[in-house]
């Protein structure tokens, strides 16, 4: 059975070599790639680079990428802020995939991330056995990234205890960790470097201390706002999904652009005219989830539809989507039908009688 | 026209505040040693060069050109210390070699100005240099814009700083990519301004190697544009007779600052951040150099905010500034990166503190100096004198501060802030009393100007000072004369006694003792046949206040006397029209309210008025059936305010103006000028309140329908605190207090949750209205 889903260096793999093999620029210690080529790599190539075409990773300011790009350069940490949903984790893992050829070494930061996640822990069979030796060392990802020379990813550090960030703060600045019980420290080797996200949204459930903050350069991903480069997107990362997976249809252009100017009139509270006012609901509306609603309404049109995407499948998915945890929140979506999609025609008259069902109690 | 000579002076090409062209343009004329440089400029301010390039004129200058034929007219050419134009006259001095501007004198750039530009003070020498900005008007991307972004460039200031600024160029290397990207942008047709305009400095050249200069040793310094032109041999001399013949106009210098430097945007015409320039210029266009220093500054202000940014942050940002750099291929950061720099590392990823103040710094705040021997009108000179005397802001930042009128050092600001006011200088604006916030902002002169005992002005110097002082010289030679002046042509334009009596305040406020005189005599003049009650309350007013409050500040000599017996006298006549004026038609009743509570108010506060007559008057209006009701409405709560009228008597008047026999429009009126009054002590007044409740229950629900706006607008009036004495007055008359506490208990036994749900209900339904509203 293959992988439900591939790591980015797997899935690119062609990509990755044909841009490693026609690449003359100079390259940092330990990078797989020059600068410009991770570059290219993320945002994409109109030419074809030696046969193989390489596709945007990331749509949006190039600004943006060459800031993270350059912080990588210079051995400097990256932390990628931002909303939910806009892509920072995605963006991490292909920069990591390109520079260091892997996205693998990672540590999810939860409340329960405790020191041994970042440094060390032991076999504990063997360490009974032998007593304390390398054998008996289970390295965590990030030590393994320092050995190795690659980057380390750690997801959502504001989710993890202050202890931990503090742990974080003298591996960044030393660049070595110790082991005591071996007598050994063990150094980074170039090529090191880290990768971070963290969610605006849970500023308050650990905030950053200043000491950690100062050894990161910070890049705050934006919301996308651009209807065209959204639909862009949401199509292009759903296509993605459908043929990993190998379900679902096609869902045809009109719903994307009905599905994301409704994602983006409730997540700005206004119509696109500017003309109405609408509620905004609670959930969190990023173009990750306008992906998730997509996906999910071309999958119940092939299994349980007429194979066809209608907005019938995509009425059903939005619900669940909008409709997350607050009673109120059906009430913000029950108004923008009834005051905005039941005054459009077209696709938006079927959408609108579809949730009217669904909303309904 | 030889135009073969013309390509044998040497010619350099210049982008206007480049610090890097005046950095080869430096070492250029260090090779060429040219013995006369002709600069593109004005040629009639050539005789400006010397005060431009003294020691004590400071940029940022400019060459302020004006019209002297009375009509607001004016031009600037302004110049940084790091523009090529000024570093080739300073070099010019330095050298002994004879500087002089060659293009069109200002009096036909003013002219054609005006015939082709829609926004008023367009700077015309600056502002359009080529076809990149003259397609700016169109909805279409200029030239050099999109020339910028297919080059990967985000906009063409970018592409500029990157190709242009940044790397170290030779003099060899400098002048063809610059005639190269001349040629991109002469590529579309060119403006027939600009054309003119190559025909007119190429005559001027040639007119000075036909004097017998050898072309060897003359060197032109013009926008890269004009140069492309001349070298090109695309110049037709003929066009030269199509330029107009010019307007009367003078020329002079005038300081210039960075953040006006920083407004003109576009090929040529200015710089997105002067001091970032200057700082380059200062380091020998180290790019690097200047970047690390204003991230030192942009450290310095964010500790003096509170907020953390050590050495190391500087450093970092420093780096990622140089790899940003470094990665695009530029040879030294720009603004770009530095502003990407800041906000990945100083700011920690939030780009609003650099919005919000960093930003400036790069901008800049400074303000350039003229050397003193000449360039200053009386005017300035007086302005400047002032301004250091009075220790008034002198920077291009708005400033704030307040002026306590109870010392004559004080009150003398206040004099001169208030001529620059009615002078219509602009300096200073006057922020409200202080103590009153949130109040609607008060009218800068006039009545509230003399009651005040502490102004708050907020002042900010400009260029357009300077321009205005300099204009308004024609006016007279101090600005108590140029005050006068415009106060007394107000005067003979004034057409009521109100408008007489507010010059009349003016004078005072400004000082300007030679018109409160004539102004006294205009109100005096105005007010015997002014009819106007509305004009004569407000003159009224006016004149009470100056008898209360004196007009010292004038220092005139007519004496307060007489000022009190023109009060008494214009009192007298106002109240000869209330009658009159009182039965007017509905939709003219606001001013003759107005002018009535004015009245009232002149009345009980001024002994010189004749409260009496004005009683009396009030009872007739309060009686008479004659008037628009509303003003016996307002007669009728004036007079039980001021104690004349008993409670019940109130109540009695009120109730019959509100009668069943009265028609209810005349009723909803009347009660719209009684509420206008003081609303809290009418409602306190539970007699009062019944005649109203009495003539609300009685009105019929189709006549209710006609009434209901006048009602609406007379009740809406009503604040918080008087609704509940309303309500609470009219519960209590009605005995529905011990009714309502019943059915509270009942419903809270029974349908606790049934409430709940409806308030909230309630609650959703009003969030919607406030929604809508």
């Amino acid at each position: 059975m293959p992988d439900i889903r591939l790591p980015a260096e797997a899935k690119y793999k062609t990509e990755l070599e044909a841009l490693a093999a026609h690449d003359d620029k100079p390259r940092p210690p330990g990078w797989a790639l020059s600068p410009r080529a991770v570059e290219m790599y993320i945002l994409g190539s109109p030419k074809p680079v030696g046969g193989v075409s390489i596709t945007p990773k990331y749509v949006g300011d190039k600004g943006l990428i060459q800031v993270c790009i350059a912080t990588l350069a210079s051995d400097r940490a990256l932390m990628l802020v931002g909303e939910p949903g806009t892509a920072k984790s995605w963006l991490s893992e292909h920069l990591s995939a390109a520079v260091s050829g892997t996205s693998a070494l990672i540590v999810q930061g939860t409340a329960g991330t405790s020191e041994d996640h970042l440094k060390y822990s032991w076999n504990y069979a063997l360490l009974l056995a032998q007593g304390p030796s390398p054998e008996a060392l289970v390295p965590s990802p990030v030590l393994r990234a320092m050995k190795t020379g690659k980057f380390a990813r750690f997801e959502e550090v504001t989710r993890t205890s202050p202890e931990i960030q503090d742990a974080l703060i003298s591996i960044l600045s030393e660049k070595q960790v110790s082991i005591p019980e071996l007598g050994d420290v063990v150094s980074a080797q170039r090529g090191f470097n880290l990768i971070a996200t963290a969610n605006t949204r849970d500023r308050g459930v650990n905030e950053m201390s200043a000491a950690l903050k100062r050894r990161f350069n910070f890049v705050t991903v934006p919301v996308v706002e651009d209807l065209e480069q959204e639909i862009q997107i949401v199509t292009k990362r759903e296509a993605e999904l459908r043929n990993d997976y190998q379900v679902g249809v096609p869902p045809p252009e009109e719903l994307s652009r009905l599905l994301l100017t409704l994602f983006q009139e409730l997540r700005k509270g206004v119509t696109k005219d500017g003309k109405t006012k609408v509620r905004t609901p609670g959930a969190v509306l990023s173009t990750a989830e306008a992906i998730s609603v997509l996906f999910n309404s071309s999958i119940l049109a092939e299994q349980f539809g007429g194979g066809k995407v209608t907005p019938h499948e995509l009425a059903a998915s939005l619900v669940g989507a909008v409709v997350k945890e607050q009673e109120d929140d059906v009430k913000a979506l029950r108004e923008y039908m009834e005051t905005v999609a039941k005054s459009r025609t077209g696709a938006w008259k079927e959408l609108y009688t579809a949730s009217k069902k669904l909303l309904r109690g | 026209m030889d135009l073969a000579l013309l390509s044998r002076v040497h010619l350099f090409p210049v982008r206007h505040h480049s610090p890097r062209t005046t950095a080869v343009l430096g070492r250029w004329l260090e090779r060429v040693r040219p013995e006369v440089i002709l600069v593109e400029g004005p040629c009639d301010a050539t005789g400006l060069v010397d005060v431009l390039c003294d020691e004590a004129t400071k940029p940022p200058v400019a060459i302020l050109g004006y019209r002297t034929d009375g009509t607001p007219r004016s031009a600037l050419w302004p110049f940084a210390e790091y523009s090529p134009e000024y570093a080739a006259l300073r070099w010019a001095k330095a050298n002994k070699a004879r500087a002089e501007f060659i293009d069109i004198p200002v009096g036909v750039s003013l002219e054609v100005d005006r015939e082709d530009s829609e926004e008023p003070g367009a700077e015309p020498g600056v502002e359009t240099e080529s076809a990149a900005t003259s397609v700016t008007h169109e909805p279409e991307e200029p030239i050099s814009e999109r020339f910028a972004k297919e080059r990967g460039y985000r906009s063409f200031e970018e592409l500029w700083e990157a190709m242009f600024e940044a790397p170290d160029w030779t003099p060899e290397g400098f002048r063809p990519v610059l005639l190269a990207w001349a040629d991109v942008l002469n590529a579309g047709p060119r403006n027939d301004y600009h054309r003119w305009r190559d025909a007119f400095m190429a005559r001027k050249v040639l007119e000075v190697v036909a004097s017998g200069v050898p072309p060897e040793k003359v060197a032109v310094v013009a926008g890269a544009a004009h140069v492309a032109a001349f070298i090109a041999g695309d110049v037709d001399a003929a066009l030269e007779a199509k330029l107009p013949k010019g307007v009367p106009c003078a020329v002079t210098v005038i300081p210039y600052s960075f953040p006006r430097l920083a407004e003109q945007l576009g090929y040529g015409a200015g710089n997105r951040a002067p001091q970032f320039y200057q700082k380059a210029h200062e380091a020998k266009c180290d790019f690097r150099r200047a970047t690390l220093e204003v991230l030192i500054d942009f450290a310095g202000h964010l500790r003096t905010r509170g907020f953390t940014a050590s050495l190391s942050d500087v450093l970092e940002a420093y780096r990622l500034a140089l790899t940003l750099a470094d990665m695009r291929e530029k040879s030294a950061p720009g603004l770009d990166e530095l502003r990407e720099a800041t906000v990945a590392t100083l700011c920690r990823g939030d780009a609003t503190h650099v919005d919000g103040f960093l930003w400036k710094s790069v901008i800049g705040h400074q303000v350039g100096r003229v050397a003193s021997r000449i360039g200053q009108n009386s005017l300035q000179a007086e302005f400047w004198r002032e301004v250091d005397a009075r220790r008034l802001p002198r920077s291009d930042s708005p400033e704030t501060f307040s002026l306590r009128l109870n010392n004559d050092v004080e009150v003398g600001s206040s004099v001169f802030l208030h001529r620059l006011r009615v002078a219509g200088i602009p300096y200073a604006a006057l922020q409200g009393a202080g103590q009153q916030r949130g109040a609607p902002p008060a009218e800068a002169g006039g009545y509230a100007a003399l009651t005040r005992v502490r102004e708050s002005w907020q002042a900010q110097w400009t260029p357009s000072t300077d321009v205005a002082l300099v204009e308004k010289i024609v006016l007279g030679d101090t600005l108590e004369a140029v005050t006068t002046r415009i106060l007394q042509e107000r005067l003979t334009e004034a057409k009521s006694t109100a408008d007489a009596a507010d010059v009349l305040l003016e004078s005072v406020i400004t000082g300007c003792s030679q018109t409160v005189a004539a102004a006294l005599r205009a109100c005096d003049a105005h007010a015997a046949t002014d009819s106007d009650l509305p004009s004569l309350a407000s003159a009224a007013r006016a004149l009470s206040g100056l008898v209360a409050y004196g007009t010292s500040r004038a220092h005139a000599d007519v004496g307060d006397e007489a000022v009190a017996v023109l009060c008494e006298k214009t009192f007298g006549r106002a109240l000869l029209r209330v009658r009159e004026a009182s039965a007017c038609a509905p939709d003219a009743v606001g001013p003759v309210l107005e002018a009535l509570r004015t009245l009232h108010e002149v009345a009980l506060a001024q002994p010189r008025a004749d409260k009496a007559g004005w009683l009396a008057e009030a009872r007739g209006l309060m009686e008479s059936h004659a008037v628009h009701p509303s003003t016996s409405g307002l007669a009728t709560g004036l007079l039980y305010l001021a104690q004349e009228l008993a409670e019940s008597d109130v109540a009695l008047e009120v109730g019959r103006r509100l009668s069943l026999a009265v028609e209810p429009e005349a009723g909803a009126a009347y009660l719209e000028g009684f509420l206008q009054v003081n609303a809290l002590v009418l409602v306190k007044s539970r007699e009062v309140v019944k005649a109203l409740d009495d003539f609300l229950t009685s009105v019929e629900a189709e006549r209710f329908r006609q009434t209901l706006p006048v009602l609406r607008r007379a009740l809406g009036a009503l604040g918080p605190t008087e609704r509940r004495y309303l309500m609470e007055n009219v519960v209590a008359l009605r005995q529905l207090g011990t009714k309502g506490q019943a059915v509270k208990v009942v419903l809270e036994e029974k349908d606790k949750e049934k409430l709940k749900d409806m308030s909230a209900e309630l609650g959703k339904a009003l969030d919607d209205l406030d929604d809508l509203l």
